[in-house]
Order: structure tokens, then C-alpha cells, then sequence
């Protein structure tokens, strides 16, 4: 039998860009159009496979920042990885990246940190510019376009995330 | 189930002591939600002690293990301070969601952890919250859609005034707009309104409208939160913001109101285009939102009101405060050509920004608002020394000039900072902002970027500049500029006479003045555009008469980088070169290196146009700006002049020496001529003769010469172009 390993994941980023979608879409593979925003943290577990061992990831899925809630940096301890994920139909959501990778930086020096622009499925409404994902991978950040609605890219962002961890993965296996 | 149980049931709180040995000894054991949250979590509870393993807590709850290091925290401090670790949400074996909040505290010496469940309030809290970011979200697109329709309307009145199409044609292409607009004389004569802003004012008919002082009692009406809107609109900048304005009624409507200048060609307001929405639904209806709070919806930091409030409680407690308080205005350097250039949502997007930078510079107890338009305060409190309030002025400019992609584009910001302090037991708010604001303008007139602390004698500096800007209009009045013309030497001979057109003030009072001493304020006011066109006009009317007088002469005018990206400029130079018959080969544009510093891909097709009419362009000051030798190979340029600091120090300096033999061969390499400017000795000259330089210009041939002295002596400057080419073909 491999060996089970623990690996802490924070999804960070301004409210409304859809984090939780994007952990339902990976953990259950459901996805809804509503918007309910996160009070808190939530945590989800999934198990992805990986060469000799699993991992096991702890999602800590944390709320939104707005101007009524800033990021709590407690919540970040211990963190293996982070998907700061934004909203590409809201191009202040790519300078609020930016500033909340800073405090990210702070806390998490070390940890590989990913870049999730959400809802590649608005063609239309979409506003973030190349440029604008050139500036946020200068920060040294890796930069995926996901869509939860869709599923786009969405198992890959943890997949890339666990093998930034380290970890050389094959398919996800169980939730 | 123990009374004490009930309790703790009805408060929906489970409780633990942290004992000895690892272990949480559970105060009341039969809670049932938390049993059934043990249970899911398979998380083994030892029924004869209700004692939970402190690893299996960790490992059922990772929430809680997380949690547990603040607990120990607090548990090992010896003030009895709680930590509360905030909401998490866990489930039931049945998927019931549980709002829980975990606190450490010590008890009689004991530490405690207490569990609470907020699952049977938590809908209401989290309702409002639902709300509020819904509330968000639309305020966000609301917001940005009217400040975009609102400002692509003042922009396109604008065009269409600068484009000579008359008010009436205005006057009718707005009449059914949604958005008010009024189009008035500098003095609030109104000329043109519509029908939106009659019904603002809730007037009979326009006619009523007219005769009342519309501007005055806008200006009135918005000073009390925006005290600085007058200077904004009279220095001929355009401002924004939002304010109560009280109807015919007397019924007050919040205003979203934006004022643009109309310029002249000689720099003086002809009108100002007002475009207003009544924005007092779309307040009123978010009377709980961040808004109404004193937030701004672009920046998200506390609003001028709430500014304001915030300065006047500081007043009214400062006896209490200790330290001093620092007030820091910052105004963002070329934010409107940001505006005008990329629009107005990367412009909002760039004070969003920039808000958020500034955020992360001060202290938590240190205040940050945005005043509107590109102007924003810090308000430091608890300051001890002059150096604390630097420190963080650097960091604002610091932050400010990291590089911002809009547009794919790369932006480089800078900021203009006033600061002003008070160490007394009392001031006055508005005494405290209109002293940061005047340091704030006086650091401006040391270019960009600069930082400048209040100092009495300011109020002295300011007045006088306005003088000299009066003054500048006067002179363009009264014509009391000249041109005086610096020959250039062709070291490889010509039949051709170069010269240098440089601009001179024939003040009344103060003599002959060279252009540092007013080029300046030109730039500053506007007045470079007029006093730039003089220039080009002149020089070509003097070099076609110089033509009729058999001396043909090549002139180069230096024309500054506001001038260049002026919408005009081009129209303006060949109607020039077709009024006067000046060839447009004679004539050579010196522009420097700052005409490509924001946009380089508009201005290198403008200029190739310009060489289309067979104008030569030379990049003058080479070396004193980015001087990127990698740009070099894109701007189309014809000549390059090396900065006279680079000759100057070419006999004393090895590092000079080689960057100036590096420039010389780069540009012969991509075929541009070089004009080595300010040469002073034989041994200069000798070193630009061995490279080969093609035009040497200073004081070792001729100083700068009336037209008169240029002609007497236009024969000797043949003999001397003739005889540098002697030399070099000496062996």
C-alpha cells in the first residue's frame, strides 16, 4: 500500500471570483451558477495519486477579500501551496492579485504559489489582458486559465499544484 | 443530561480544559452536534474521562490544529486575553453543514477551549454579507459603466469644440442626452445646456436655467469637499467628483459632476464642458453600502467626506493625541494623459492600484483616502521625527513608480507629494490640507516625483509664478520673444550653414532672459504650445529670408514634447512650411528623448510623417535622458546630438571618452549624424575630429547670435566649414 501524505492548500484571492466553485468542481465535480459567498473557511479533502504515494490535499477554501475582510494570515500556516485565483471578467481583480501574492510572499516565502484566472467560459466579458498575465508570472507566479463551470483546466491547477509540491502525480484517484 | 450540560447545549458552546498528558477533557460531554462531529471526523472520544487525544483532535479538525498555536499562545501569556480563530464550517455524517468558532482563553488559570456553534445564526449573518458583496459586485459594473459613458461624453464635446465645430452644433448633438451637460465662459456664463440638466434643477424652461450661476454654486456647493476644485479648473485641468447640489426646489441631489477646460491656441480657458449625472437614486439606494459609509467605489479607500470627518475628529481630540500628525497630499504625475491615452478604465484601474499600494505603506493606526481625480492623503498620526514622515513619503514614491501593465502596456507612474505636520494641542483641518496642497504644487514645479515639506515662504513662491505666468501670456502678447541662432561647424565642409534657433525673452524689467529661466513655467502652464509655435513660425520666416538674401541656412528648432504630442502639431508645422516657403528640407526638429518616454509607437509614426515632408529630426540632450542605445535603432532620427556634459568632461573623464566614442560609432553604424554640442577647447574638438563627428556646436566657434550678428558673419562661418575639411583631409 503507498504511502499517504498531508499537504495543506490555501484558495486565496478577492471575493467572487469563484473559489469555492473551483474546489466543488475538483472534490465533487459539481458546479452551480449561484453565488454564495464564503464565510470562514471551509475545508475539503481529496486524495490525488501520485508516484509511490498519495497525497492527500487539505483545501482550505478561505473567504474572499473585500473591503470588509482582509486575508487572515493565520489561515495561510502551514500551507504547502497556494492557488490565488481571480476573476477574468474583473481586471481589479489581477492588482488585487498582486497585492494579496505580497502578503502571500510574506507569510509564505518559500511555497509554490499558482495563479488560477477564472470563468475562461465568459469569452465575451473577458478583460484581463496578456499583459496583465505577463506582470502576475513576473512575480514568479505560474498562471492557468480555469473555468469551474466548464471544469477547464480546473483538475489540472491541483494537479501542476501538487507536482510544484514536489510530487510526480498520475490521476487523481478517490475524493 | 446535567443541568450544566443543558446550558452549555442551549448556548450552543462545547467546552475543554487543556490538561497534562496531551489530552482535552471535555466540560460537557453531551453535546450532542459535537458528538456527531466526532463521529463523522472519526475522532475517538475515551467515554470514561470525555477526553479527546490532542493528536486526534489535530488530526479530525486541521481547522483546529491550526487554531491550537494561537491557543497556546494565549493559553502561556498571562493577560486574559481571548483569541477567537474565526468561522470554519464542518460536516455531519450527514453532510449538515456546522458553523463553528473556536476561542482559547484562561480561566482560573486554566486554559480553556470552547467551541462555538454559530450554525443556527450563521444564515442571517452570512445573508448580509450575500447581500453586501452582491451589492458589490453590481456597484463595481454600475460604476464603471456611468464613469465611462459619463467621460466619454465630456471627451467627445471636447473634441468636437477643439475641432472648431461651433457651440450650436454642439448645443443640438447633446440636446436628448441622458447625461446633463452645460458648456460655459470661464466667468459661468452659460452658452449651451440641455434638457437632462433642466430636469436636475427642476426648472420651467431653460431659459430660467441660464440665469442662474450654475458653475458658481457648483463650485460652492462641492468646495466643501473639494477645496481645491476652483485652482484645479482655473490652472485648466480637469476634475471629477461627486457632491450634494441643492435644485430650484431646494431639494438637495447628489451630483456626479465632471469639468473640463476648453484651451485656446494661447493657452487661456475659452469655456468649460460640464457633463453632470443626478446620481441621488443610486446613492440613496445604497444607503448601507461602502459609499454611504465614505468609501470609494474605484479606489475602495475612505472618500473625501470621510476624509474630512476623519481630519475633524483629530482636530477635536489632538489635545489628546500624542506625537504630531502628519498630513501627506499626493498627486499623481501625468495621470490625465494616462486618461486620455488608454481611457478611462485603465485610468480607473491604475488609481485602484495605486490605492491599494498606498494602503500598504503606513502604519494600521495611519489613515489613507482618495481626495478624487488623482489625488490622494495619508494622514500619519503618533509622528515623532521629520525623518519618520520621509521614510514613508519614499516608500509612497517607491511604490508608486513600480511598473503597472494596462493594456499591454507598461506603465511607469510618478508622484508629486506635499507634506505639511502639526505637533500642536489644536489646528485647523482645512488650514492643515490647504498647506499640504500648496507644498504638493510646489513640489510639482521641481519637476516629477518630488517631495517637498510645507514652509511659509511658499505662500509667497506661489503668487510669484502665477506673476511670471501673466507675464509669459504678456510676452506673447507683446511679442517680446526672440530668436538667436548657435552656428553648427561641419567638420567635413559644406555649402550648407547650420544653426541652432534658441529662443530669448526680452523681459521689460528684467533684460535678456535665456530660456531656463521661463521654459519652465511654460511647460507647466501650457503656455509652451503658443510660445512653441511662435518659435517654428519665426525660424521658418527668418530662414526664407535668408534664402532671398542668398544665405540659406539649415535651421533646427527645438520643439518640446507636450508641443510634439500636441494634436496640432503636424497641421500646424506644414501649414508653416507652405506659408512661409521655408523648405522643409532646411528645417530640423530637435525633439529629446522624453518625447518617446510614454509613447514611443505614436510618436515614431508621427515622426516619420514628418520626415515624409522631408523635415530632418534630431535627438537633442543625448545622454542626459533613458538613452537606451537599443531604442536608438527604432526612432527615426536623422541626427544626434551628444549632450555638452559628455564633451565637457571628455578631457578630464576615460569613462566620457568611451561612452561618447560608443554613441559616435552606434550612430554611424545605423547611418544617423552626430552633432557634438557645447565644444569649448581644441582638445575636444580634436577628439570629435578623429572619430569623424560631422558637426561640432559651442563656444569655441560662436556663442549664440542675434539674426544680425548670424548674417554679418555668414561668409566667415563658410571659410570656417571649409577649413575644418581642409584639415581633416591634411595628412
Amino acid at each position: 500500500m503507498s504511502k499517504v501524505v498531508a499537504k495543506k492548500i490555501c484558495m486565496v484571492g478577492p471575493f467572487a471570483v469563484g473559489k469555492t466553485s473551483l474546489v466543488r468542481r475538483f472534490v465533487e465535480s459539481i458546479f452551480s451558477d449561484n453565488y454564495l459567498t464564503t464565510i470562514g473557511v471551509k475545508i475539503s479533502k481529496k486524495i490525488v495519486e501520485a508516484e509511490q504515494q498519495q497525497v492527500n490535499l487539505m483545501i482550505w477554501d478561505i473567504e474572499g477579500v473585500d473591503i470588509f475582510t482582509a486575508l487572515k494570515p493565520s489561515n495561510l500556516r502551514g500551507a504547502a501551496g497556494v492557488l490565488l485565483v481571480l476573476d477574468g471578467t474583473r481586471p481589479a481583480s489581477v492588482e488585487m492579485a498582486e497585492d494579496m501574492h505580497k502578503t502571500l510572499r510574506e507569510h509564505l516565502p518559500e511555497i509554490p504559489i499558482v495563479c488560477l484566472i477564472n470563468k475562461s467560459d465568459l469569452t465575451f466579458d473577458w478583460k484581463i489582458e496578456t499583459a496583465d498575465i505577463q506582470g502576475l508570472e513576473k512575480l514568479g507566479m505560474t498562471t492557468l486559465k480555469t473555468s469551474a463551470k466548464t471544469g477547464d483546466n480546473v483538475d489540472q491547477a491541483f494537479r501542476l499544484m501538487v507536482e510544484k509540491m514536489g510530487f510526480n502525480t498520475v490521476d487523481p484517484v478517490s475524493s | 443530561m446535567s443541568i450544566y450540560d443543558g446550558i452549555f447545549q442551549e448556548l450552543g458552546v462545547v467546552a475543554m480544559v487543556r490538561q497534562g498528558g496531551g489530552q482535552f477533557k471535555l466540560l460537557n460531554s453531551e453535546c450532542n452536534w459535537f458528538l456527531s462531529l466526532l463521529k463523522a471526523n472519526h475522532c475517538p472520544l475515551t467515554p470514561k474521562t470525555s477526553s479527546i487525544d490532542y493528536a486526534d483532535l489535530c488530526t479530525c479538525f486541521p481547522f483546529v490544529e491550526n487554531f491550537l498555536i494561537d491557543a497556546e499562545q494565549a493559553w502561556q501569556s498571562q493577560d486574559s486575553n481571548t483569541v477567537r480563530s474565526g468561522i470554519w464550517t464542518e460536516l455531519d455524517q450527514e453532510n449538515n453543514e456546522f458553523q463553528l468558532e473556536a476561542r482559547a482563553c484562561l480561566i482560573d488559570a486554566e486554559p480553556i477551549l470552547l467551541i462555538e456553534n454559530h450554525t443556527p445564526s450563521f444564515y442571517r449573518y452570512q445573508g448580509v454579507y450575500q447581500k453586501a458583496r452582491n451589492i458589490a459586485l453590481l456597484n463595481e459594473k454600475l460604476v464603471s459603466e456611468l464613469n465611462l459613458r459619463q467621460r466619454q461624453l465630456q471627451n467627445e464635446i471636447e473634441r468636437h469644440l477643439l475641432q472648431s465645430h461651433s457651440l450650436q452644433q454642439v448645443a443640438n448633438s447633446i440636446q436628448g442626452h441622458t447625461s446633463a451637460v452645460m458648456i460655459c465662459q470661464p466667468d459661468g456664463n452659460i452658452e449651451v445646456i440641455n434638457k437632462a440638466l433642466v430636469d436636475i434643477y427642476q426648472l420651467d424652461e431653460e431659459q430660467g436655467l441660464k440665469r442662474v450661476p450654475l458653475l458658481e454654486q457648483w463650485i460652492s456647493e462641492a468646495e466643501k469637499v473639494y477645496p481645491e476644485l476652483k485652482r484645479v479648473i482655473e490652472k485648466g485641468s480637469y476634475w471629477e467628483g461627486e457632491f450634494q447640489s441643492k435644485n430650484s426646489l431646494g431639494v438637495n441631489r447628489w451630483v456626479r459632476l465632471t469639468i473640463g477646460p476648453i484651451k485656446e491656441a494661447d493657452g487661456n480657458i475659452s469655456h468649460y464642458v460640464c457633463v453632470a449625472n443626478d446620481i441621488s437614486e443610486f446613492r440613496n439606494a445604497n444607503a448601507s453600502d461602502s459609499a454611504e459609509l465614505g468609501y470609494d467605489f474605484t479606489t475602495h479607500l475612505p472618500n473625501r467626506r470621510h476624509f474630512w470627518s476623519h481630519l475633524n475628529y483629530l482636530a477635536d481630540s489632538a489635545h489628546a493625541q500624542e506625537g504630531g500628525l502628519a498630513l501627506i497630499y499626493i498627486d499623481l504625475d501625468y495621470f490625465k494623459r494616462v486618461n486620455d491615452d488608454l481611457g478611462h478604465q485603465a485610468g480607473d484601474f491604475l488609481l485602484s492600484t495605486i490605492a491599494t499600494r498606498l494602503s500598504r505603506c503606513v502604519k494600521y493606526h495611519d489613515f489613507v483616502a482618495h481626495l478624487g481625480g488623482d489625488e490622494f492623503v495619508v494622514v500619519m498620526q503618533h509622528v515623532e521625527t521629520m525623518d519618520q514622515i520621509q521614510l514613508v513619503a519614499d516608500r509612497i514614491l517607491g511604490v508608486v513608480r513600480e511598473p503597472l501593465f494596462v493594456n499591454k502596456q507598461s506603465i511607469l507612474m510618478s508622484a508629486s507629494i506635499g507634506i505639511t505636520t502639526s505637533f500642536e494641542r489644536s489646528f485647523e483641518p482645512s488650514e492643515l490640507l490647504r498647506q499640504a496642497d500648496l507644498a504638493m504644487y510646489a513640489a510639482k514645479q521641481l519637476g516629477k516625483g518630488q517631495v517637498r515639506f510645507y514652509e511659509a515662504s511658499m505662500e509667497r513662491h506661489i503668487p510669484r509664478k502665477l506673476q511670471r505666468e501673466r507675464e509669459l501670456v504678456d510676452a506673447i502678447e507683446k511679442q517680446q520673444f526672440e530668436l538667436h541662432f548657435q552656428p553648427q561647424i561641419r567638420i567635413a565642409g559644406t555649402e550648407i550653414i547650420r544653426a541652432e534657433a534658441l529662443i530669448r525673452w526680452q523681459h521689460p524689467e528684467r533684460g535678456l532672459l535665456a530660456p531656463a529661466e521661463f521654459i519652465s513655467i511654460a511647460e507647466e502652464s501650457g503656455l509652451i504650445i503658443p510660445i512653441g509655435t511662435w518659435v517654428l513660425k519665426q525660424a521658418c520666416q527668418i530662414g526664407a529670408d535668408l534664402i532671398q538674401r542668398q544665405q540659406q541656412t539649415c535651421i533646427g528648432v527645438n520643439i518640446s514634447a507636450k508641443q510634439l504630442k500636441h494634436p496640432e502639431f503636424y497641421d500646424t508645422l506644414a501649414q508653416t512650411l507652405s506659408e512661409t516657403g521655408f523648405p522643409a528640407s532646411l528645417l530640423e526638429l530637435e525633439i529629446t528623448e522624453s518625447c518617446f518616454l510614454e509613447d514611443m509607437d505614436t510618436v515614431i509614426v508621427l515622426l516619420k510623417k514628418i520626415r515624409e515632408l522631408g523635415v530632418t529630426i534630431a535627438l537633442d540632450d543625448f545622454g542626459t535622458g533613458f538613452s537606451s542605445l537599443n531604442y536608438l535603432r527604432l526612432l527615426p532620427v536623422d541626427y544626434l546630438k551628444i549632450d555638452r556634459s559628455f564633451i565637457q568632461e571628455l578631457q578630464l573623464d576615460h569613462e566620457s571618452q568611451a561612452i561618447t566614442a560608443t554613441v559616435i560609432n552606434l550612430a554611424k553604424e545605423l547611418r544617423i549624424k552626430v552633432i557634438a554640442e557645447g565644444v569649448e577647447t581644441t582638445e575636444q574638438l580634436e577628439f570629435l575630429k578623429q572619430r569623424q563627428v560631422e558637426f561640432v556646436q559651442g563656444y569655441l566657434f560662436y556663442k549664440p547670435l542675434t539674426l544680425n550678428h548670424l548674417q554679418k558673419i555668414y561668409i566667415e562661418i563658410k571659410r570656417l566649414n571649409d577649413e575644418n575639411k581642409l584639415s581633416l583631409l591634411a595628412p
